[in-house]
């Protein structure tokens, strides 16, 4: 500026002296606050999201390639920039309703997946020992035969011994399974049933305790109109299910719409931080806090007496008598959570409408979650919030059909994929596989695994890994990870799958009150010519069947993977008008509800009006045509072909909720008939009565990272790698800990040597482990080897990772101490069941040291075995319950497949 | 694009002599023959050639390979080296062979596209053949040399002056731009890695042969300034990571 200020200019222009230049730029400037000056045709890039986007280097309009997110399992969409086949930014898709044009860091990181250099881009064989580490390079055609020769010669051995049972060896085991039904089509065309999720190390005991009652296995709260929320152990600000969508209505929820939240959690995390009032409950005790609250509900009359009527199949009598020992004062005792505000908070939540409860991991990952989140969605119940505007709402998906022919189930269940103890645990009991293999209940010959780590994501970690190391438990092990993960390098073949940004899937995500589908598609070519693991089952199936003399080519005639798209989307309604296939690779979403209004994030029509989404889905008639030759039953239940339609309340039929009275099932006769109560009830849990040295142990997440698959991304990793363990300040005074001191956490099964964060933003009897750190594999950036050994590991040639990873701590691991427990109810892993000591390190222990016990993680196993519904402990835990205990049903293997 | 000061020196210029066809053809023939050791896993042929034809004259080149290397059945031995290839080049944690990795921390970076616009130029279309690979594989970098070097030889011998001028400087540009700023580093940093001898031996001999040919064609300050660009020593961050409390966030 002093250069053009002191220029002598030629002309009717004088100079201009710096007084007079500052003068006269700071007048233009105020005058711009109300006049925009400056030129008109300049406009920012990327003002807007969704937007056109232009590569600020060579100015060329980059492509924007629509996709579903699977960086985590919320299935945002997502739009991909890409510039010269590269992507060079992900940004959320505004067509897509729930997500409104927005990802979190995950999201938007997540291309970094893709050009990862410690990404697996070949097939690779095991040489050496199992673990060890030595590889020969395959072709995909290599690897895929070889698999094929495996599979078939169980097949051969099935068919020759007449045993079909034989085909269950095969065994197919996922974390995420996002395929759209492509695994099943897979297990089912070789005739096995073994297809064992992850669910019970996640959720399970929330669906549980809510599908018996409504239909399906979570809510969808309506945040953003909503007047008062009660967050019951979710972190939903950062992490929950449906994490971005939810967090988005509700900031809406408490910022737009001033709706109260209430959060109860064992730790401040950032959702509790937000609320207007945070309580840190006892572990395991949020469910007799939610049946205080109904007990004040029921008692004070504040319930809503037509919906309990019409609509429940209780009476308000009963519920009042049943809560009857569920006084705040009571659970005070239990929760320390004082019964005054249990009373306050019960009141404004009766009488604040519409109000909703959220729920997520803290309730449910107890033994007896299923019961913890039964009375948290009871409140919803009762005060008449459910399908309200701004309240309680039923999740809302939509269907997509299979190609046809589909195979049949296999003919035999599987023992591994149901155990036959928990009746009720519709998503199955994973965490029991390995003590069941390692106790010759169940043989395997191959086994496959896809989007899952379980030697580092499962409860006693160190089993899993036991397992797989074991040759003759587990003869022959596939993984499909592109990424080398705990176990996948203990596998013996890797047939490597792309990664989500390349490969192909239908969706559909109930993350909000508007039901959409989506797709992923291949933003760009697979990297280097690597394989999507829909082309690798076509190729397998058809190496297994080449002369299709095993009837199995069919379920696999696809000519290509978009053609197997193709006969997903091409015939669905409507969306066949508007385009199928074709639509959805240009939109990624259907149907398009309409454009995000700037201002209030809603969703809007051409004229601005906002498009509401519908509510009171129980309460849509019955189609006549459905009803003729139904009949009533004498309680309402409508009934066609022995299948529950609907339900008559006066003289209207409604669809009702999917039960098999059509009603809500507060009271549970599947519980009951397995000598649990069919009411929710609370349970006093031994971590209850610890000894005065023990804490309880606890995990989170946190908003940058997955369980396990994100520690290998940079931007990610950067901003959370180390995870000490929280602890409350008198509790650390009290062992004479200080912050960052190194300590010994230790359990039954084990200890870890890690470091303590000293906060008061933690229960004093409990301490917290963040996931996602201290891995052992997954990458060098993950395990963070260069800077044990700089030198060497520097060879990598990566020059982020030898010169710009500043931190030299990658966290320890708290799995390998955490204690099998499952609820005999849900079967969802007790994660914050386990109770640990907490000391100083002792001499020689060293930072990231783990010491477990596999023989003592057998005992934990028996022991949980006796909560089940045969076990000892059941008939004592649940003596109030009248049924005759001596004649409970018979253990059954899951009929008719899975 | 490189920002090195390099610049080719007078020695460049080819000249149609029969000793020049000579040292173009053999300096073709090494690229050839170690682009063909790093590009993929030994195969049957070259492991022949290399323990009969060219045992003797690759000990006289300082390349003496080790008695296990003849002793060792063929099978067995295309097997282990297979192993070590994979374990060496292939899978995660191995020493990335592409540029792209190398200089950037990512696959398929803007190395990859100057390799195969190098490629086109020169009349070569990329064609993978496993997955995995790239335009920008150390192997085929070298084996592009060899190409170069084998073309300016070829034109030599039928006089056309302008193609071997054409394919020197080509040679010379790819050479200096595409592999001189880290190539004989990674070499190097391979080289250590290598648990198996061949391999140790040929990185290493690729590295000398590197730093050999590119002495030619640079001065001693350009060849200074790839010296260091090649050294690539871990940074020292002046950053002190303390600040951040022990929570992590
Ligand atoms: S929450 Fe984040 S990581 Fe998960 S799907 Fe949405 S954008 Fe992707």
């Amino acid at each position: 500026m002093s250069d053009l200020a002191t220029r002598n200019t030629e002309g009717d222009i004088g100079r201009l002296s710096r007084r007079d230049f500052i003068k006269l730029g700071a007048a233009v400037g105020a005058a711009a606050g109300t006049l925009s000056l400056g030129s008109r045709r300049l406009m920012a890039m990327e003002q807007e999201l969704g937007g056109d986007d232009i590569s600020a280097v060579t100015g060329a309009q980059r492509q924007s390639v629509p996709y579903t997110c699977l960086a985590c399992n919320i299935e945002d969409g997502g739009v991909a920039f890409v510039e010269n086949g590269r992507i060079v930014k992900l940004e959320g898709n505004m067509d897509h309703p729930n997500t409104r044009g927005k990802l979190c860091a995950k999201g938007n990181s997540g291309f970094l997946h893709v050009y990862d250099p410690d990404r697996i881009m070949t097939p690779l064989l095991r040489t050496g020992k199992r673990g060890e580490g030595k590889w020969k390079r395959i072709s995909y055609d290599e690897a895929t035969s070889l698999l094929a020769k495996k599979l078939r010669e169980v097949i051969d051995r099935a068919q020759s011994e007449g045993d079909e049972a034989i085909l269950n060896e095969i065994v197919f085991k996922w974390g995420r399974n996002r395929t759209g039904g492509a695994v099943h089509r897979f297990m089912h065309a070789l005739g096995s049933n073994t297809m064992i999720n992850h669910t019970n190390i996640c959720e399970s005991s929330k669906k549980v305790g809510l599908e018996p009652s409504w239909g399906p296995d979570i809510e969808s709260c309506d945040w953003a109109n909503t007047k008062y929320i009660i967050n019951f152990g979710s972190n939903v600000l950062e992490t929950a299910y449906f994490m971005n969508p939810n967090a988005q209505r509700l900031v809406d929820g408490v910022v737009g719409n001033k709706a109260k939240l209430v959060s109860f959690d064992v730790r401040l995390s950032n959702t509790s931080g937000f609320a207007d009032e945070a309580y840190f409950p006892y572990p395991g005790t949020d469910g007799v806090i939610a049946l205080a609250m109904a007990h004040v509900i029921m008692n004070e009359g504040l319930y809503d007496a037509a919906f309990i009527r019409d609509w429940t199949n209780v009476t308000a009598e009963q519920l009042i008598a049943h809560l009857k020992p569920y006084t705040p004062e009571f659970a005070e005792q239990e929760s320390t959570v004082p019964a005054r505000d249990i009373r306050r908070i019960a009141r404004e939540f009766a009488t604040t409408k519409p109000a909703t409860t959220f729920s997520y991991r803290g309730p449910a990952k107890h033994v007896y979650g299923a019961y913890q989140e039964a009375a948290i969605h009871m409140l919803n119940v009762i005060t008449g919030n459910v399908e309200k505007k701004g309240g309680y709402c039923l999740p809302r998906g939509m269907d997509w059909p299979q190609p046809q022919p589909e195979p049949p189930k296999g003919k035999t269940a599987s023992l591994l994929a149901a155990p036959p103890l928990y009746p009720l645990a519709s998503h199955h009991v994973s965490t029991h596989v390995p003590y069941m293999i390692m106790k010759g209940e169940a043989k395997v010959s191959v086994w496959m695994h896809l989007y899952d780590n379980p030697v580092y994501t499962y409860p006693s970690s160190h089993v899993w890994a036991h397992l797989f190391k074991d040759e003759a438990l587990l003869p022959f092990v596939v993984s499909f990870s592109p990424y080398m993960s705990e176990t996948t390098e203990l596998a013996d073949l890797i047939i490597p799958d792309v990664t989500y940004l390349e490969r192909h899937d239908p969706e559909s995500m109930p993350s909000g009150l508007y039901p959409c589908l989506s797709i992923r598609q291949p933003v760009v070519k697979p990297l280097g010519g690597t394989q999507e693991f829909r082309q690798t089952l076509i190729d397998v199936i058809k190496k297994v069947d080449p002369d299709g003399s095993l009837g199995i080519q069919q379920y696999f005639a696809f000519n290509s993977v978009e053609d197997w798209m193709r006969a997903h989307f091409d015939a669905i309604p409507g969306l066949k008008d508007e385009g199928g296939w074709d639509l959805m690779k240009r939109k990624g979403v259907w149907p398009i509800y309409g454009q995000v209004d700037k201002t209030t994030a809603k969703l809007v029509d051409k004229n601005g009006n906002e498009v509401e989404p519908e509510y009171g889905l129980y309460k849509k008639p019955v189609p006549a045509a459905d009803l003729e030759g139904a009949e009533v039953g004498e309680d309402g239940t409508i009934r066609k072909d022995g299948k529950a339609i609907g339900v008559r309340i006066g003289d209207q039929s409604y669809v009702g909720f999917g039960t098999p009275s059509r009603r809500i099932e507060l009271y549970k006769q599947s519980f009951k008939d397995y000598g649990f109560n069919p009411l929710p009830v609370y349970k006093r849990l031994p971590s209850r009565d610890k000894r005065s040295d023990e804490l309880v142990l606890t995990t989170f997440k946190v908003n940058v990272h997955t369980q396990s698959r994100t520690a290998s991304i940079k931007y990610l990793a950067e901003l959370y790698h180390k995870n000490p363990v929280w602890i409350n300040p008198k509790t650390a005074a009290a062992r004479g800990i200080a912050d960052g001191d190194l300590i010994r956490v230790t359990s039954d099964v084990g200890h870890i040597v890690t470091r303590a964060h000293i906060t008061e933003g933690i229960h004093p009897d409990v301490v917290a482990v963040s996931t996602a750190c201290g891995h052992s594999a997954y990458g060098r950036l993950s395990q963070l080897k260069q800077k044990e050994a700089a030198e060497e590991w520097a060879q990598g040639g990566d020059p982020d990772i030898t010169h710009n990873v500043w931190w030299d701590d990658k966290g320890v691991h708290p799995n390998p101490i955490i204690r099998l427990s499952v609820d005999p109810i849900g079967g969802s892993q007790g994660w914050y069941d386990t109770l640990v000591r907490v000391n100083k390190a002792e001499p020689g222990d060293h930072y990231g040291d783990v010491e477990t016990s596999v023989e003592v993680s057998i005992k934990d196993y028996e022991q949980t075995l006796r909560l089940a519904y045969t076990g000892d402990l059941h008939r004592i835990n649940h003596k109030e319950v009248d049924i005759d205990w001596d004649h409970l049903p018979q253990p059954a293997l899951h009929a008719g497949g899975h | 694009m490189q920002t090195h000061h390099q610049t080719a020196t007078q020695s460049s210029r080819p000249v149609a002599s029969d000793e020049t066809i000579e040292e173009r053809a053999a300096l073709s023939g090494l690229y050839k023959l170690i682009a063909r050791c790093l590009e993929e896993e030994l195969d049957r042929e070259t492991l022949r050639l290399l323990r009969g034809a060219l045992r003797e004259p690759l000990s006289a080149a300082g390349w003496t390979l080790d008695a296990d290397f003849f002793a060792t059945a063929e099978d067995t031995l295309l097997e282990v080296l297979a192993e070590e290839y994979t374990g060496l080049l292939v899978a995660p944690g191995c020493v990335n062979p592409h540029a792209s990795v190398f200089e950037t921390g990512a696959l398929f970076r803007e190395p990859c596209d100057r390799a195969a616009a190098a490629y086109r130029e020169a009349g070569f279309d990329y064609r993978r053949r496993l997955s995995g690979e790239f335009p920008d594989h150390i192997g085929t970098l070298l084996g592009f040399l060899g190409h170069l070097a084998e073309a300016e030889a070829e034109a030599l011998r039928r006089g056309d002056t302008e193609a071997a001028e054409q394919a020197r400087q080509r040679y010379d540009r790819f050479l200096l731009e595409q592999l001189g700023p880290w190539a004989p580093g990674w070499c190097q940093r391979a080289a250590r890695a290598a648990l198996h001898p061949f391999y140790r031996q040929v990185l290493q001999f690729t590295e000398q042969l590197l730093w050999q040919a590119l002495a030619e064609i640079t001065d001693r300050r350009g060849l200074k300034e790839l010296l260091a660009k090649n050294r690539r020593e871990p940074q020292k961050l002046d950053y002190n990571a303390d600040f951040r409390k022990a929570s992590g966030l």
